[in-house]
């Protein structure tokens, strides 16, 4: 096993583990502190596919922006870990189908789900320079991207609408 | 991408092929300048600028109907100009149009503010217009998230009722969720679509003919399959479709009325646009007939057969009509399922969803008249004694109720018709034995709310502090009063002649 499948390998293990913390901490500062860490990997990952702008953006978005966000918001409403409300608990035989069901299809997955792989250093390291992306988001993708303006903006309008006092208009004042 | 690859693309940016889209954009926008510039005792006009601006639209949209970009892509791809898309233009117009209608009656009941409900209402129409052409996966998942956010909004905007947040709540989870899946299975599709080491493996995997090519040439991949499962059940869950429709019951009956009625009829008919050009003949997906046909089989089967027996015990008219939905979407279904052998059942999906638009709006646009302002308690008892009081709202509400329900000489009836027509030409005997069934059963509740409207009187409740009182009904103002009656013309026409139109949408 050569140096950068080794690395491949480290950053999927530390990417899985910190996932399932993400899943399984009670307590939701930990659990976003270990989003932070899944991020970490799989940028890591995108590091050993010789995709560093993607590697860079997700960094800089997501671990930058978004989780200092969640951590934001975790402190604004003041969650305690031990303050979860207890779900219902499913009957045992829809459990154990449940269980069963997931069972199957990661074997399936992993029993048919192989693809050939190529030889990866042969290929052209798409996603590691800014030049093409940004060409193709200019020129290709230039609808997407005006469509994404409006989302952003009925986003923002949707907050002001669900969150602001609504001061009713008086009709023919 | 070199730079003549680059000026390639962006000269391949036709942008006068998206005029109706456009427009809708900018006067969306202008409605929020006029909010700003208007004084505030004007404000009232906003909706009808709101209301012109699509009626101009749909206008111009007729005017050129034949235009030059039609069989044509554009936008390097992204879109595809074609009738079915065209036609999918105008009935997203139509909708947004009667919903502005209904708008104009329920939301100021409320303390809600009104400009930001049309502005996003004519972003979102944008957003199925462009979703109903769209040729690419990249556009279709921002076109479908566009609107997906767009509704989260609208199904909240009630936000004094606990009601309409916890819809919102819900349809947001519910939405995030299928967004996942959908976009999971995407990734999955450009993934292996795009390996080297697989034959006809291209870089351009989001394209659905590219994509559609690949998938030919390798007719039996897990992973393309496991991916295009992925698709299916998130775009299942836009549609309502069984196993994914629980969030239907509580966000209809929380959103407002006319929210309501735009998810029914306008969201559910995206998805299918979407997977009429998916599955359809010669879709993306055409070469897994094998994993797509039994899949959506079983599924159209299951919702129907969930819809209707889950219809059977309601008394709230909104949630009643919400898992009616979901039985028409499994009616839809089997025409998708049709649509993989029988090109005539893409024009019986069509008709249907015409047909569904002209009997649904009748219906919402009476609940909307006998609503009062707790826009999520509408029982099936205030209609008790509609047929004396109102005669007209009475029979827009029998038209629309015997419409959706399948009843012989009404639009319904016809859609229902040409769907088993191509059902049974493709072979789907014991899918057209339980659509049957299902019909059988639509007629009970359907009928249940028709008995409520003719044959049975108000009885005010013993008590009075008790039971709740019923809330008071609108009068019908003149323009509401005769696009009601339009739209029960509409369906009684449409079902005795359907004619050209008929002919036009189910004989290409």
């Amino acid at each position: 096993m050569n140096l950068p499948s080794l690395l491949f390998s480290g950053f999927l293990i530390l990417t899985l583990v910190s996932a399932l913390g993400v899943v399984l901490n009670r307590n939701a500062v930990n659990a976003a502190m270990c989003l932070l860490l899944c991020l970490v990997g799989v940028a890591g990952l995108f590091v050993a596919l010789d995709a560093y702008l993607l590697a860079f953006l997700l960094l800089l978005v997501y671990a930058g922006a978004i989780v200092a966000l969640f951590l934001f918001i975790v402190m604004l409403l003041d969650a305690r870990g031990d303050a979860r409300p207890s779900l219902h608990r499913l009957p045992l035989a829809a459990r154990v189908v449940a269980g069963l069901l997931v069972l199957a299809g990661v074997a399936s997955f992993l029993l048919r789900g192989r693809l050939p792989s190529p030889e990866v250093a042969a290929l052209p390291a798409a996603g590691a320079a800014l030049k093409p992306y940004a060409y193709q988001l200019f020129t290709t993708y230039l609808l997407p991207v005006q469509i994404l303006g409006f989302l952003l903006l009925i986003a923002m309008i949707g907050v002001i609408v669900l969150s602001r006092k609504f001061v009713p208009i008086e009709e023919g004042s | 991408m070199t730079l003549e690859a680059a000026k390639l693309a962006a000269a391949d940016n036709l942008w006068g092929a998206i005029i109706p889209e456009l427009m809708l954009g900018c006067i969306a926008l202008l409605l929020l300048g006029l909010e700003i510039i208007l004084p505030r005792k004007h404000h009232g006009l906003i909706p009808d600028v709101a209301s012109a601006g699509l009626l101009g639209t749909l206008l111009g949209l007729f005017l050129n109907w034949k235009s030059v970009m039609l069989g044509s892509e554009t936008f390097s791809g992204l879109l595809y100009h074609s009738t079915a898309g065209q036609m999918m233009r105008a009935f997203f117009l139509v909708a947004a149009l009667l919903v502005c209608l209904l708008a104009r009656l329920t939301l100021p009941r409320q303390p809600v503010p009104r400009v930001e409900f049309y502005h996003i209402l004519l972003v979102v129409t944008a957003a199925m217009m462009l979703l109903a052409q769209s040729n690419h996966f990249v556009l279709l998942f921002v076109t479908l998230e566009t609107l997906t956010i767009g509704l989260y909004v609208l199904v909240a905007y009630h936000r004094t009722q606990p009601t309409s947040l916890e819809a919102g709540l819900k349809y947001l989870l519910m939405g995030a969720l299928s967004s996942g899946l959908l976009l999971f299975g995407i990734v999955l599709l450009y993934g292996v679509a795009g390996n080297p080491a697989l034959p006809a493996h291209t870089s351009q995997g989001l394209n659905y003919a590219e994509l559609a090519r690949f998938l030919a040439a390798n007719p039996n991949n897990f992973v393309a399959a496991l991916g295009i499962a992925l698709v299916l059940a998130g775009l299942a869950f836009k549609v309502g479709a069984f196993p994914f429709q629980i969030w239907v019951p509580d966000v209809y009956q929380g959103a407002p009325t006319p929210v309501t009625a735009f998810l029914a009829v306008a969201s559910k008919a995206a998805g299918f646009a979407v997977l009429l050009a998916l599955c359809g003949n010669g879709g993306a997906f055409s070469p897994y007939g094998w994993l797509v046909t039994p899949v959506l089989t079983a599924m159209a089967a299951a919702t129907i057969l969930f819809g209707n027996l889950a219809a059977l015990t309601q008394h709230n008219v909104k949630r009643l009509i919400g898992l009616s939905g979901v039985s028409h979407a499994g009616f839809l279904l089997l025409g998708v399922v049709a649509a993989h052998h029988i090109p005539m059942a893409v024009g019986a999906v069509y008709f249907y969803l015409f047909a569904y638009l002209l009997g649904s709006f009748a219906v919402f646009g009476v609940m909307a008249h006998v609503s009062g302002p707790d826009d999520a308690e509408q029982e099936l008892d205030h209609y008790a004694g509609l047929a004396k009081e109102s005669p007209f709202l009475a029979t827009v509400l029998a038209v629309g109720l015997g419409s959706l329900a399948g009843i012989p000489p009404l639009a319904g009836f016809m859609g229902k018709l040409f769907i088993f027509i191509a059902a049974f030409q493709s072979g789907a005997r014991v899918l057209l034995a339980i659509a049957a069934i299902g019909v059988v059963i639509s007629i009970y509740y359907y009928f249940g709310w028709i008995k409520a409207a003719f044959f049975e009187s108000w009885q005010p409740p013993a008590d009075a502090t008790e039971g709740p009182a019923r809330p008071a009904r609108s009068p019908v103002g003149l323009l509401t009063g005769v696009t009601l009656g339009a739209l029960a013309l509409a369906s009684v026409v449409i079902g005795f002649y359907p004619g050209p139109f008929g002919q036009w949408l189910t004989m290409r």
